[in-house]
């Protein structure tokens, strides 16, 4: 019998509807879990234990009087603390919205609790999802529950370390340009970057805006499935969102081709390479073909990436002048200019850096140097992935082309920083789907294989993944934890 | 000569609207206490987004047609970013044409009656910021900004024209105009309070633009253009140069004045809206729009002529008066007679509420409604009261509300056809008027005299034909 | 390339105070990442594709319906009478 905080979130649905156990126990395992890893990972912000409990009540009751109670009844979920939760503070991850206490649901939070999600609380991530280790956060940053002294990924740090170390079943995080999937790699966890629009982002606190998309990060595909199903939909509140179809878990597979993306490979770690080498092996395994492809215009998707990200973000964080909400900054004598100023003199260095790049990039006279290349770049780079996947259904590489790194190693360097994402921004650029699945160790550090496909065939990362992770059989809970 | 040209960029909200531009809440903010018209979208809020109005589409399409222009097939939004308190997200989601065609109409034409047209540079739509009222804290004036964002993401259309205009004259005719279509087409109350702002460029000799912003009517806008005229007039006529700036308009001092130059610095850094994808309006959309739209003035008064018949000068008077039309074409709906409704209308009844014409609703508040214009039309064509009698009648009516059948019964005005009762008037005025009496064997003038007298005598009852008739056979008596 | 007045001017604009300590590295460091995107000047200007994610048709935009929001929405510093206050304006 699994530990009850070992469950996996099917295993949670299906436990409690058999009576094996009550949600409130469930909760109150992981409630207990959370008292003994937090203090070394730190992975929450803000933690809600006393709504979860009283959640927990509600469906034990519900259960008891064979009330329905939803298809996530008693799973718990952290989120990641740029996703607006209606009377909990949301905090961004910066002193800037210290208190900020949004007065609304994102949509998504709606849909988990309706379906009888048990909050626990709000995820550490890098301030305003800029970053790629959750070392920016205001908050302190992040352990990695393999190796504490190494940085968890980012900008979903707290997202990935939480699932890992078992403080909730399942966790919700953003990726604009490899936030889930950088943590899910480094944390040796499942984490899914939809197609842009696919899940809507009316609640996501924006970063960049045409980037981004909200995605859970879990323990097996399974759960996942059962997630994104939920989250997905069109929503009248979100103009850019989309329908789609329910994914399903497959029962078997049709023969997928596979293109590994060459220049990834050649780039990354040697350890690195030699596990996905080996994933790909068994890729083949699974009945699927698999040959080497090239990215022609891949060494410019990060430059472009770096110039879109940093307009959208100098704009979305022009309201941040704690007029309207914020932190403790009394207006006192201060003229409106110099008080926006002295306001926002309290981000840090990183948001600062790219707000600055932002207005630079998009400055007359800039604008057609940087802002339309990296637009145009973005439509060549689609335009070429939307070829390859007329004869391939799957792109696979390394999620990150380096193992999880220790604290402070990249934070100096914003550009050594930045090269971390190279993988990752790719699916933003083009808006496709990507996953990343735990591949395997090297010296105890977990590293990730990213798997990407064609818009809104997120089905087929999923008849993928569930095969490999029968055949790729990863420890997905470090036991030093 | 000094050749002065002048262009216009009027914002003009779109009061049709029910909801705001980008959100539900009410269109419709005046009255209301701040902040209670405001929701997590307009609030600038984070993670709200954007939910564009569709029928703001619409409204803002159907007056590019109207002002002639080209609507593109695709429109987009992009956002204009600076920092003030007013604008909630820092940045106003607007439109722009710079990088592309992608604003509601380009390149129209607005004919000012005939005598020149005026070119359309653009047409866009946007969002209006909120407002900004100051606090004085008694004997010290501290300036504090006190914010509403009730109107924070009302919807604007902006209209840009090029600097065709070459006098304060021509400016308020086109405003006229406009005024009259945005309020045929439904689209704007150019009444309403705070619903058009209109900025003004103005250059003189070929030398630099000043742009007048701040005029809050369109009735100021002829004022500041003459003041900036005689402004720049003086300074030429002194040898000196016009720099290229913006000033305000005070409409109390009734000066410009130079505005900040910190103002003129905005480096807007426009990038394409992410959170509105491109809106596909379709190739049925302007025909169907077209189809569909409300009748704009120029077609109104081409039907009014052909179809009823009246002559330009009435037309024209009903015409620029849109709810006097509708109030003649509701009349007409009751009784069909346009040329004896109109000529009450535009004569009479005009001169009667002439006095009330600024109120918003003078029409609506009227006692007199087209019942009663139709039944004092029916009187009148029956014969059973005079032309002089209806006028009377009608002032009656005007204060009292009373259809005309019960003024004319309770004040005795009917018409006097019968013989005798006219022969005793007419006897009356012969007996009273001797020397008139002998005039009039000769006098052509004299007899008109005498007929005016006994009109007066009848209080203006006697029927005028029969009157005559009899005074003509009694001089022939004498 | 980006001069310490550069680096005032662009803080300016973006309404950013920034410390001593990030005015002494900044200038460097946003340099470098200037320099990193330079990169994008290789790709040829071409008015012609811009792929763009999405696109709305006129049928699926929002009606035109009032909905009153129920919520308090602005938490701090409301005068009596409902204004929000703010910094001097001048």
């Amino acid at each position: 019998m699994t530990k009850l905080d070992d469950l996996l979130a099917y295993e949670v649905v299906e436990g409690l509807t058999e009576g094996q156990f009550t949600a409130e126990d469930y909760v109150t395992t992981i409630i207990k879990r959370i008292e003994r890893v937090e203090p070394k990972v730190h992975s929450f912000i803000t933690l809600d234990t006393d709504g979860a409990l009283s959640s927990a009540r509600i469906i034990d009751k519900k259960i008891k009087e064979r009330e329905d109670v939803g298809q996530l009844a008693g799973v718990t979920i952290g989120i990641k603390d740029n996703i607006s939760t209606q009377g909990i503070r949301t905090t961004c991850a910066s002193k800037i919205l210290e208190n900020y206490v949004p007065t609304f649901d994102a949509t998504v939070i709606r849909s988990l609790k309706v379906n009888g999600a048990i909050l626990l609380g709000k995820l550490n991530l890098d301030e305003f999802g800029m970053g790629s280790t959750t070392e920016y956060s205001r908050y302190q940053p992040t352990r990695n529950p393999w190796n504490l002294d190494c940085v968890p990924g980012g900008s979903s740090g707290g997202s990935g370390a939480a699932v890992a170390a078992g403080e909730c079943t399942i966790a919700l995080g953003s990726d604009t340009g490899g936030s889930i999937r950088c943590p899910s790699s480094f944390c040796s966890v499942i984490g899914l970057k939809p197609t842009y629009g696919r899940v809507s982002r009316y609640g996501l606190i924006s970063y960049a805006n045409s980037l981004e998309q909200i995605g859970p990060i879990c323990r097996s595909v399974r759960d996942l499935v059962m997630i994104l199903n939920i989250i997905s939909g069109k929503d009248a509140l979100d103009n850019t969102s989309m329908s789609s179809t329910p994914i399903s878990i497959p029962s078997r597979i049709n023969k997928l081709n596979v293109g590994i993306i060459r220049e990834l490979i050649t780039d990354c770690d040697q350890e690195v390479a030699k596990l996905i080498y080996s994933a790909s092996e068994k890729v083949k395994e699974i009945g699927c073909s698999c040959e080497e492809v090239s990215i022609k215009n891949l060494h410019y998707a990060l430059p472009s990436y770096y110039t879109l990200a940093s307009a959208e973000a100098s704009s979305n964080l022009a309201r941040y002048d704690n007029i309207r909400y914020g932190f403790d900054y009394p207006i006192g004598e201060y003229k409106w200019d110099t008080y926006f100023s002295n306001v926002r003199e309290n981000f840090g260095e990183e948001v600062k850096r790219r707000i600055l790049i932002g207005s630079y990039v998009l400055s007359s006279g800039y604008y057609g140097k940087y802002y339309l290349k990296a637009r145009r770049l973005r439509s060549l780079l689609k335009l070429e992935l939307l070829e390859l996947f007329k004869k391939y259904d799957l792109l696979i590489g390394p999620t990150m082309p380096i193992l999880p790194f220790k604290f402070g190693e990249k934070i100096d360097d914003p550009i050594k920083m930045y090269l971390v994402d190279i993988n990752t921004v790719i699916a933003n650029l083009a808006g496709i789907p990507a996953i990343s699945l735990p591949v395997g160790f090297s010296n105890g550090l977990p590293v990730g294989m990213q798997i990407m496909a064609a818009p809104f065939e997120e089905q087929k990362l999923i008849d993928a993944s569930c095969e490999l992770e029968k055949v790729i059989n990863i420890p997905r809970r470090p036991n030093s934890i | 000569m000094s050749q002065v040209m002048i262009g216009l960029e009027i914002h003009a909200q779109i009061t049709a609207l029910n909801s705001k531009l980008f959100c539900s809440c009410r269109g419709n903010y005046r009255d209301l206490r701040p902040n209670s018209n405001i929701c997590e979208i307009c609030c600038g809020l984070p993670g709200s987004l954007p939910i564009i109005n569709q029928k703001a589409i619409e409204y803002s399409t159907m007056t590019s047609l109207a002002l002639g222009c080209k609507v593109p097939d695709k429109i987009m939004f992009y956002r204009k970013n600076y920092f003030y308190p007013d604008l909630p997200k820092n940045f106003q989601i607007t439109q722009y044409n710079v990088y592309g065609i992608s604003s509601m109409g380009i390149d129209g034409k607005y004919e000012l009656d005939g005598i020149k047209q005026i070119k359309i540079s653009r047409i866009q739509l946007e969002e209006d910021p909120g407002r900004i009222a100051y606090s004085e804290d008694g004997m010290n004036v501290r300036n504090t900004a006190l914010i509403d964002y009730n109107r924070a993401g009302v919807a604007l259309i902006e209209i840009v024209t090029e600097p065709d205009f070459t006098g304060p004259k021509e400016v308020r005719q086109f405003l006229n105009k406009l005024s009259l279509t945005l309020e045929h087409l439904g689209v704007c109350d150019t009444l309403l309070e705070g619903s058009v702002r209109c900025d003004v460029n103005v250059s003189m000799n070929g030398g630099n633009k000043v742009e007048i912003k701040n005029i809050n009517s369109f009735k100021e806008v002829e004022k500041a253009i003459n003041y900036e005229i005689t402004r720049q007039s003086s300074v030429y006529g002194r040898n000196l140069k016009i720099e290229h700036e913006t000033r305000h308009w005070d409409d109390k001092k009734k000066i410009t004045f130079k505005a900040r130059s910190k103002e003129e610095e905005h480096d807007y850094r426009y990038f394409p809206e992410p959170d509105i994808p491109v809106i596909v309006l379709g190739n049925d959309f302007v025909a169907n729009l077209k189809q569909r739209m409300p009748e704009l003035p120029n077609e109104r008064f081409e039907r009014f002529k052909s179809k009823y018949e009246i002559s330009d000068h009435t037309s024209n008077i009903l015409i620029n008066d849109k709810k006097l039309a509708d109030f003649f074409e509701s009349t007409l709906k009751l009784h069909f007679s346009p040329v004896e409704i109109a000529n009450i209308l535009v004569t009479e009844f005009k001169s009667l509420i002439d006095d009330d014409a600024e109120s918003r609703d003078y029409l609506k508040n009227l006692k007199v409604k087209p019942e009663h214009i139709a039944e004092l039309v029916k009187l009148i064509e029956g014969n059973k009261i005079s032309r002089t009698t209806a006028k009377d009648i009608l002032v009656k009516i005007f204060e009292s509300g009373k259809l005309p059948t019960e003024v004319v019964n309770s004040s005795n005005s009917y018409k006097i056809a019968d013989e005798k009762t006219l022969m005793d008037a007419v006897q009356s005025v012969f007996d009273s008027e001797k020397s008139a009496v002998e005039d009039a064997k000769n006098n052509r003038e004299a007899i008109n005299f005498l007929l005016g007298k006994v009109m007066k005598f009848t209080n203006g009852r006697a029927d005028a034909k029969i009157a005559m008739r009899l005074i003509n056979s009694k001089l022939a008596e004498h | 390339m980006i001069s310490k007045e550069d680096l005032e001017h662009l803080a300016q604009i973006s309404r950013i105070k920034l410390t001593e300590n990030e005015l002494e590295k900044f200038p460097t460091q946003l340099e470098k990442t200037i320099e990193y995107i330079d990169k994008l000047e290789q790709i040829a200007s071409d008015d012609s594709v811009t792929l763009d994610l999405h696109e709305l048709e006129f049928e699926e935009l929002r009606k035109d319906e009032i909905r009153i929001s129920d919520e308090k929405q602005l938490g701090k510093n409301i005068t009596e009478d409902g204004f929000l206050r703010g910094p001097k304006m001048k």
